[in-house]
């Protein structure tokens, strides 16, 4: 329950800062998406149930915030915290996120989850969405890595129970 | 039961989650009244419709046999109306040349249709499905589009028999068309003659006969036949002149009764001549 409790108030504030301040820090328009950081390393850590469900929670919370497209993120989260949830092994936890497997993980997930994104979302908008799709998709992946590599310096100084 | 499919879907619980959750996302998603909405519903539709097209065989399956049999109906049904416009169209072609026979009569003509035939070497006549009911009477000539046929010898209201030119009693003026010599067409039961013509006379095989002017029974100019074979018996003063008739008695079916009867006077006086 406590652990439940931690990771809803962790989720908040993630949220928060990603609709708040994570925009101030865009290249051209794109931003990196920490949330993602956080679905990725529950779903290592706890298994593809929790990593779906906690994919979709934080999802839904990104649209409640955005009001753009209410639905999208929860689905592309949902993709994305199960493909995470692959990765689970209870042995290998801290194998997993204090090294660069972290970031490959994060790479592939937040991939996933931002085609998922950008395909739908662009549907019908322009003539060349399936190309800005994968464009946005790549570039916001990377800068989601490059954030992610100094969560990964932290979880390689953790302990995992 | 229940259990079992608990089992299944502990088992896949990871993907009975996410599939819950997917739905659950898309059913959100569609609460949403904007333009990637709406695409994603054509989408969906045009998927759907494709996968339906494709798997359409299989409830088609089910009903082979009653389609089998609805289409074997069908097949009758067509074979015996293409077999009705078959007869419709031969027919069409027959009554369009005779039509150009009405340009050659110079009575008016009457169309039947032939009932019954009598073709034996004893008998030789036809029956045609009009009589005096429609001004056919006895004498009256009858013909095809290929030819003489016969003549009228007897009509009831109805109906009217033809001697045609197979018959044995029958008798016609013809005249060769194109050495202009006369004689009488008469037959045998089987075979067709033109008698009375002297050895002296030109006749050549493929000469055509027509009736002759000299005839009161038959309009002038009606195509009879040609001249099949000549022979010349020894001691004999007359040709042997063997006709193909113009005609196919076999296969005749429609005629035209030409409304003409013999000139009265002429035929009168004539008769009186006759020993």
């Amino acid at each position: 329950m406590r652990r439940h409790l931690r990771s809803a108030a962790i989720v908040l504030v993630l949220v928060v800062i990603q609709a708040t301040f994570i925009p101030l820090l865009g290249i051209n328009g794109v931003i990196p998406d920490v949330l993602i950081l956080w679905v990725v390393y529950n779903g290592i850590r706890r298994g593809q149930v929790e990593g779906v469900t906690g994919g979709f929670i934080v999802g839904l919370l990104q649209d409640l915030v955005t009001t753009q497209f209410f639905g999208l993120a929860a689905l592309s989260k949902s993709i994305a915290g199960f493909l995470a949830g692959y990765f689970f092994n209870e042995n290998k936890t801290a194998l997993t996120l204090g090294t660069y497997r972290y970031l490959l993980i994060v790479g592939a997930c937040s991939m996933a989850n931002n085609l998922v994104y950008y395909v739908i979302f662009l549907l019908g908008a322009e003539p060349s969405g399936g190309l800005t799709a994968i464009t946005l998709s790549l570039s916001t992946a990377t800068y989601t890595v490059a954030v992610g590599s100094l969560l990964m310096f932290a979880f390689s100084r953790m302990r995992f129970a | 039961m229940l259990e079992r499919l608990y089992n299944l879907i502990l088992f896949f619980k990871e993907y009975a989650v996410l599939t819950a959750f997917l739905v659950l996302s898309f059913i959100l998603m569609a609460m949403n009244d904007n333009a990637q909405v709406k695409q994603m519903r054509t989408i969906a539709t045009v998927g759907l419709g494709v996968l339906q097209h494709q798997l359409s065989f299989i409830p088609r399956y089910f009903r082979l046999s009653e389609e089998n049999e609805i289409l074997r109906r069908m097949n009758l049904q067509m074979a015996d109306e293409v077999s009705r416009l078959r007869e419709a169209k031969l027919q069409n072609l027959r009554l369009r040349e005779s039509m150009g026979l009405n340009e050659v009569a110079s009575s008016p003509v009457l169309a039947a249709n032939v009932v019954s035939k009598n073709l034996t070497m004893l008998r030789n006549t036809l029956t045609l499905d009009i009589g005096t009911a429609a001004g056919v009477v006895e004498t009256m000539p009858v013909v095809s589009p290929e030819g003489l046929v016969g003549i009228v010898v007897a009509a009831s209201e109805n109906y009217a028999i033809v001697n045609i030119l197979l018959n044995t009693e029958f008798r016609a003026s013809a005249k060769n068309q194109r050495s202009r010599i006369d004689g009488i067409v008469s037959s045998n039961g089987k075979d067709v003659f033109l008698k009375n013509v002297a050895i002296s006379q030109d006749v050549q095989v493929g000469d055509p006969i027509i009736t002759s002017n000299y005839s009161n029974m038959f309009p002038e100019g009606i195509r009879i036949g040609v001249v099949q074979s000549v022979d010349i018996s020894p001691g004999s003063m007359v040709k042997r002149i063997k006709l193909t008739p113009g005609v196919d008695f076999v296969s005749l079916e429609e005629v035209f009764v030409v409304l003409r009867t013999p000139d009265p006077e002429r035929h009168s006086l004539e008769s009186r001549q006759r020993p």
